[in-house]
């Protein structure tokens, strides 16, 4: 019986070695490596040169509209995905026969599957001066101008990141014991009372998850901003690739990197503490 | 409510009708529509520098899957086993690959790798007999996938593990009472009943490895993929061919995505 424990120790270890290998190499080295050259010092040539200097971290206020665009557009698109996505979600979960449910559902699932880079670039067309804003001339309609503004960089992002945000509000309302609304409606509440006192209060859960899983994906956004910002709405992301790519400050470029990692982090852990408070023994998952 | 519905999906998929609508474009230019033919499919396909890029998006992207699917499903088994600290140090470093943005992945492995190689080069030179030409470590193939399979065999593994929470344990312990070696009831019991959500973890894999761009733009060094090639020629410009290309990547994803979604509904059916 021993024997068979310890063989059976050795099977987990070994199935487990290539994934820690993988995490070792590709995950913890790199991180560990970004984090020790945001404390370094430029090259002269660009690249890194050893050394120990918060330098890098006073200079981060050069980069202050990036971090400014970032912190106020990606929540506003946050919060425009929620208000686009939750009565979509609402009409799957609570109004569709149960047969075309899953078509449906599949049917707002699958375009975030496919690439944002091609689905991004449908809207320089759509946005661009040939598209809507011809057709508003046509109409009479002058001088529109749509693409590289907030505008449209918050439209690139409600198409990307829609079907995200639809899923966990889905899923929670799907969950919810519909008796409560009938209950609720007996008891001669209207259906807005019932709306804000029942079916609002339990999809939290799965607002909170939608928003947090859009926030985090938006916080390191490039695609969206560069297509759709035109170089006048730039995100952090957009910083990091002309700090590594083109200006090649890589202990700048790091420590951005690092900020930005502990903005998420720090956003993480306040949306968890927020449900731990929120909820007693409910168990919501992600997927 | 219903109209409200469908306004939604019109706003997910016309954009998508317009770009392939165009993309059969007669005309020149990108956003004059002239009657419809495929000619910029043909050009898309004569030129070298797409199916060049094409090539290496689906070298790339298969090496991604089979690694991600054959390494995630081995640790999602392994993982059922463990427990106390190495479980939750596991379960922490799958919710950061997962969670941790790919520009920041991007990033943090071109410039580990390029620092790690730097060091590596004038050792194997000076390691390398006089004469030949020793080997130079650089980005490319190998960097683009290890980096892809980082995100990817974390979503295997908590796809596969799902799959295996539900599974029924009686049947592993038949096999056992009856004398089945551990091999044949992985063989015969487990796998068959995890299998679908392997395919779909292939699926996604591939389909996730095929559309980045973000990761590949840093680490894949002189490698063009398609995306990065879509990328570039629209920066210098819209045309037909770049709505051509992109609407052949749409629809690779398209016929993958369906395909995992009909297994993960076999599943679920059983």
């Amino acid at each position: 019986m021993s024997a068979d424990k310890g063989t059976n120790r050795w099977l987990t270890a070994a199935l487990l070695a290539p994934t820690s290998m993988w995490f070792l190499v590709m995950l913890i080295f790199p991180l560990i490596v970004i984090l020790v050259f945001s404390f370094g010092e430029r090259a002269a040539v660009g690249g890194y040169a050893a050394g120990f200097t918060l330098e890098q971290y006073a200079n981060l206020p050069s980069r202050l509209k990036a971090f400014q665009n970032t912190m106020i557009i990606a929540p506003a698109g946050t919060l425009l995905c929620l208000l686009v996505a939750y009565p979509l979600a609402y009409y799957l979960a609570l109004r569709v026969r149960s047969r075309y449910k899953l078509l449906l559902l599949v049917l707002v699932i699958v375009p975030f599957w496919t690439s944002l880079l091609v689905r991004t670039y449908a809207w320089i067309f759509i946005l661009g001066g040939r598209g809507i804003p011809a057709l508003l001339e046509w109409v009479g309609i002058e001088g529109v101008r749509l693409i590289n503004t907030p505008g449209a960089v918050l439209i690139g992002i409600v198409y990307g990141y829609l079907p995200l945000m639809v899923f966990p509000i889905f899923v929670s309302l799907e969950k919810l014991d519909k008796s409560l609304l009938e209950a609720s409606s007996d008891l001669g509440a209207s259906p807005l009372k019932t709306f804000l006192q029942v079916t609002l209060p339990l999809s939290m859960p799965g607002i909170a998850t939608g928003c947090m899983l859009v926030f985090i994906l938006l916080m390191g956004e490039f695609l969206i901003p560069a297509f759709l910002g035109g170089g006048k709405v730039f995100f952090i992301g957009n910083a990091l690739v002309d700090l590594f790519l083109q200006s090649r400050n890589w202990p700048f470029g790091a420590a951005v990197s690092v900020t930005l990692v502990v903005i998420m982090l720090i956003t993480v852990s306040l949306y968890m503490r927020l449900m731990m408070r929120g909820k007693t023994g409910r168990d919501e998952s992600l997927m | 409510m219903r109209i409200y519905a469908i306004a939604v999906f019109l706003f997910l998929y016309v954009p998508i009708g317009i770009i392939v609508l165009f993309s059969f474009n007669a005309g020149r230019h990108a956003s004059e529509l002239r009657g419809l033919s495929v000619q910029w499919y043909g050009k898309a396909l004569s030129n070298p520098f797409v199916a060049d890029a094409f090539f290496t998006s689906l070298t790339v992207a298969f090496s991604v899957a089979v690694l991600s699917s054959l390494m995630g499903t081995a640790a999602a088994l392994a993982l059922q086993r463990l427990k106390g600290t190495m479980r939750v140090l596991f379960d922490g470093l799958i919710y950061i690959s997962v969670m941790v943005p790919g520009i920041v992945i991007g990033i943090a492995t071109l410039v580990a790798l390029v620092t790690v190689f730097d060091f590596l080069n004038p050792i194997l030179a000076s390691l390398w007999p006089e004469g030949a030409t020793p080997p130079k470590l650089h980005m490319g193939y190998a960097s683009v996938i290890a980096a892809h399979t980082l995100f990817t065999m974390s979503l295997v593994i908590i796809l596969v593990r799902a799959r295996i929470a539900g599974m029924d344990r009686a049947l592993i312990e038949a096999s056992m009472d009856l004398y089945a070696t551990p091999w044949r009831t992985f063989y015969q019991v487990t796998l068959p009943q995890i299998y679908p959500a392997i395919l779909a973890g292939f699926l996604l894999s591939f389909t996730f490895s095929f559309d980045d761009f973000i990761i590949s733009f840093f680490v894949a060094g002189a490698n063009t993929t398609l995306p990065i090639y879509i990328f570039s020629s629209i920066r210098r410009g819209v045309t037909p061919e770049v709505n051509a290309i992109g609407s052949m990547v749409l629809a690779v994803s398209l016929v993958l995505l369906l395909t995992a979604q009909f297994l993960l509904r076999q599943r679920a059916r059983r």
